[in-house]
């Protein structure tokens, strides 16, 4: 349960960062609303992660998550570029999440 | 030692801070320090990144972030030191670190039309 929200929370965060790229292009109260609950709601739930699980690897994870999430949303529907390096280190978080799972 | 990288380095430690206060806060004023810490935290760290390259200034943040959380953890908090839970997060912070640098440096394209 504890890794299920600290991955949701990883997410939202992500989306929180969409909405600050979202915010660029188009200022409006709707996106505030959204950056403002997706970031609230994902320290919430990062909160709930880190009661069960360390605190080093938790942390690492969300930021993780967040980071990958938000440069995938950014190549996805932003038009950032998308060259073979990011898609490495890309490759790389998410092989490290998995390992940390595997190994706690 | 230029005065926005000290910023920086007060900013991620504020970071560890929140982190640690999310996981143990148990009453009102320990929240309120934990909530306060936050904002903070990321007040500084934004301002840094509109003086210096954001790529950098958010890598090096997460990067000192993660080393004093699970330094703190190992410390203060009882977790057991084990190899490879530290190679995985060291690797996990390669990949962020890269991504930031190749990503954020650049100028946005079309930024300017």
């Amino acid at each position: 349960m504890a890794w299920l929200t600290l991955i949701l929370a990883g997410l939202l965060e992500a989306f929180g960062v969409a909405m600050i790229n979202q915010l660029q292009v188009k200022r409006n109260w709707k996106t505030i609303v959204l950056l403002v609950t997706g970031f609230g709601a994902s320290l919430l739930l990062l909160g709930y992660s880190l009661r069960f699980l360390p605190l080093g690897t938790a942390y690492a994870i969300w930021t993780g998550i967040g980071v990958v999430g938000g440069t995938l949303i950014g190549m996805v529907f932003y038009g950032e570029s998308r060259d073979w390096r990011s898609l490495f280190f890309i490759a790389l978080v998410l092989c490290a999440v998995v390992g940390l799972k595997l190994v706690s | 030692m230029n005065r926005n990288w000290i910023k920086l380095i007060f900013a991620s430690v504020l970071e560890v801070f929140w982190v640690i206060g999310l996981a143990h806060s148990h009453d009102l004023w320990t929240w309120i320090v934990t909530i306060i810490a936050l904002i903070i935290s990321n007040y500084l760290m934004i301002t840094v990144g509109q003086v210096l390259p954001a790529g950098t200034v958010y890598a090096v943040f997460v990067g000192l972030g993660t080393a004093g959380t699970v330094i703190s953890e190992i410390l203060f908090f009882g977790e057991s030191f084990k190899w490879e839970k530290i190679v995985l997060i060291l690797l996990l912070l390669i990949g962020i670190v890269g991504l930031k640098l190749v990503t954020a440096n650049k100028p946005k394209k079309g930024a300017e039309s």
